[in-house]
């Protein structure tokens, strides 16, 4: 199959602006036979919003925009983020997996960063959920950038069987390196890689550029194979729109190799966690 | 957006005298125009650190606004802290002697920044922090010149709009011929605020509350009765003024970055 990252740079707040970015990549992508195509981290509204969260947000079932990507969707998977009011007044950093002319999935962000530079638990409300959901082709999972740093994620959507880990992002740049890069870039490439060779998944990672407010979003897009290879990635800071040619039947060939799924155990995971949770101090 | 001005009276003084025994201060300096704002400003100044430590900076260009200067005089007379007139226009006058320019924003904005400049001076020599006297109203439509009246130490007044400071100042019994002045930023001779916005304060006000202060979609605020075109330039207003309001963006490089992540408080262990 054939995987598109965008590695795009929408304007902030301008949700109309970003909707039309949107569909020329989607109108791309289907000329180059694209089978599934990845958007950033809050593609369709930009990171930094703050206040504006309330004026970007929409509501899948009813929304507009949303029917149309429905339709764009019929020959072409894809996957945006977009700022969600899931309830009155209650707002999340979601992703939405479109395909066969449907909403196949949102995954609400459950990690929110707020440290250091990031304060998305002042905007938004708290995704809880890691599940996986049925494509045209196979198990995905999806996570939201700061999602994909922690292993209890990860884990889930290994124990839930996922084959495509599908990764947006809007990661800013951080920290010097000896390398034509920001320091941050490598702590993606490394989980990438862990996560993809370990839970013998596709890792397909789409980080956006540009900068907001001096935070310059790093870009360097990647796929990793469930062996653990990076076989496709894009370039730090400029836009890009990467096509790559994936083969599944990877899936099958690294697990009968090394058989990590069959020998999971989530049971005894579980109850050691509860046991774990149990013994908490307070 | 009726205020109590006993309470805000005292939240605002309280504000002056606990900033300036954490930034080790005792004289305090301001600019004063004659008008409402800055008079407020230096009553409730005058209140929180005595009118022996409070100097008002007039600060007229030529002769156009003698009226204002003699306002500004006899208020501070009255309020019995100490005042200095520099007249800029030499200073002025020299930099257009060798750049001339029709435009009287250009020229109202050198202006406010030659008296941010003075105002820094003197606030040196003095050892006195300066009193900024920008309202919410102006904050918020970016009416004001950046890094001219909108440059200060602290700013007291900037959660007021200019009808709850005028509330404010009907409370403090502000002399009647400042306090039924038409409000002017004093760019050049007639020019009044209201003019040049094309909207009168009370309507300003009115639409900013429910904005800002209420959070309300614009649709909202045009069901409650104000005209479309009104709420709309009050919008573009302040989405195109943000960066008055904030620090310049630095482009994030290393892992802590002035303006991002080097966060302490305004009052780091004060």
């Amino acid at each position: 199959m054939k995987v598109a990252l965008a590695q795009i740079r929408p304007t902030l707040g301008d949700i109309r602006k970003n909707f039309f970015i949107h569909v020329d990549c989607i109108q791309r992508a289907k000329k180059k036979k694209v089978d599934l195509l990845v958007f950033p981290e809050l593609s369709l509204t930009g990171y930094t919003l703050m206040d504006m969260v309330e004026e970007v947000a929409l509501r899948p079932q009813t929304d507009p925009m949303f029917k149309k990507f429905k339709a764009l969707s019929r020959d072409l998977s894809f996957v945006l983020g977009f700022v969600e009011e899931k309830e009155k007044g209650l707002f999340f950093n979601s992703a939405a997996f479109f395909s066969q002319n449907k909403v196949l999935h949102i995954h609400r962000k459950v990690y929110l960063p707020t440290y250091g530079m990031f304060d998305e638990s002042k905007f938004f409300g708290q995704g809880r959920n890691f599940s996986t959901f049925l494509t045209p082709f196979g198990k995905a999972g999806m996570m939201i950038c700061y999602d994909f740093l922690h292993l209890g994620s990860n884990y889930l959507l290994f124990v839930g069987g996922s084959e495509i880990i599908i990764v947006i992002s809007a990661a800013p740049g951080r920290g010097f390196s000896d390398e034509e890069a920001y320091a941050s870039s490598r702590m993606w490439e490394l989980m990438g890689e862990s996560i993809s060779r370990f839970s013998q998944t596709f890792v397909i990672y789409c980080n956006r550029v540009g900068y907001e407010n001096g935070k310059s979003f790093a870009g360097g897009s990647f796929i990793y194979t469930p062996g653990g290879q990076l076989i496709a990635k894009s370039p730090y800071v400029d836009e890009d729109f990467l096509v790559k040619e994936i083969h599944l039947e990877d899936i099958r060939r690294f697990r009968k190799k090394r058989p990590y799924r069959r020998d999971d155990k989530p049971e005894i995971i579980c109850e050691a966690l509860k046991r774990v949770i149990e013994n908490y101090e307070d | 957006m009726k205020i109590n001005p006993v309470f805000v009276e005292k939240l605002v003084t309280r504000f002056i005298e606990e900033e300036f025994s954490k930034l080790n201060f005792k004289k305090g300096i301001l600019g004063l125009s004659g008008g409402l704002d800055s008079s407020v400003c230096a009553v409730l100044a005058a209140r929180a650190l005595g009118p022996k430590n409070m100097i008002g900076l007039i600060m007229p260009y030529k002769k156009i606004f003698s009226k204002d200067v003699k306002d500004a005089e006899d208020f501070a007379f009255h309020l019995e802290i100490s005042f200095r007139v520099i007249d800029i226009s030499p200073m002025v006058d020299a930099y257009y002697t060798n750049y001339p320019t029709k435009n009287r924003i250009l020229k109202g904005n050198k202006m406010a920044r030659e008296r941010m400049s003075i105002l820094y001076d003197v606030s040196a020599r003095e050892n006195a922090l300066i009193l900024g006297t920008s309202n919410k109203t102006e904050l918020l439509l970016g009416y004001g010149t950046i890094h001219g009246d909108m440059a200060c130490a602290i700013n007291p007044l900037g959660d007021l709009y200019k009808t709850q400071i005028r509330q404010l100042a009907r409370h403090l019994k502000i002399p009647k011929k400042i306090l039924n002045k038409k409000p002017t930023a004093g760019l050049w001779p007639g020019q009044t605020d209201e003019g040049e916005l094309g909207l009168a304060y009370t309507r300003i006000d009115k639409i900013l509350y429910q904005l800002v202060d209420l959070k309300k979609p614009k649709k909202e605020v045009i069901s409650s009765g104000f005209p479309k075109q009104d709420i709309e330039k009050i919008m573009k207003l302040i989405k195109g003024s943000e960066f008055k309001r904030k620090m310049p963006p630095i482009p994030k490089i290393s892992d802590r970055t002035v303006g991002h992540d080097f966060l302490y408080p305004f009052d780091r262990e004060k």
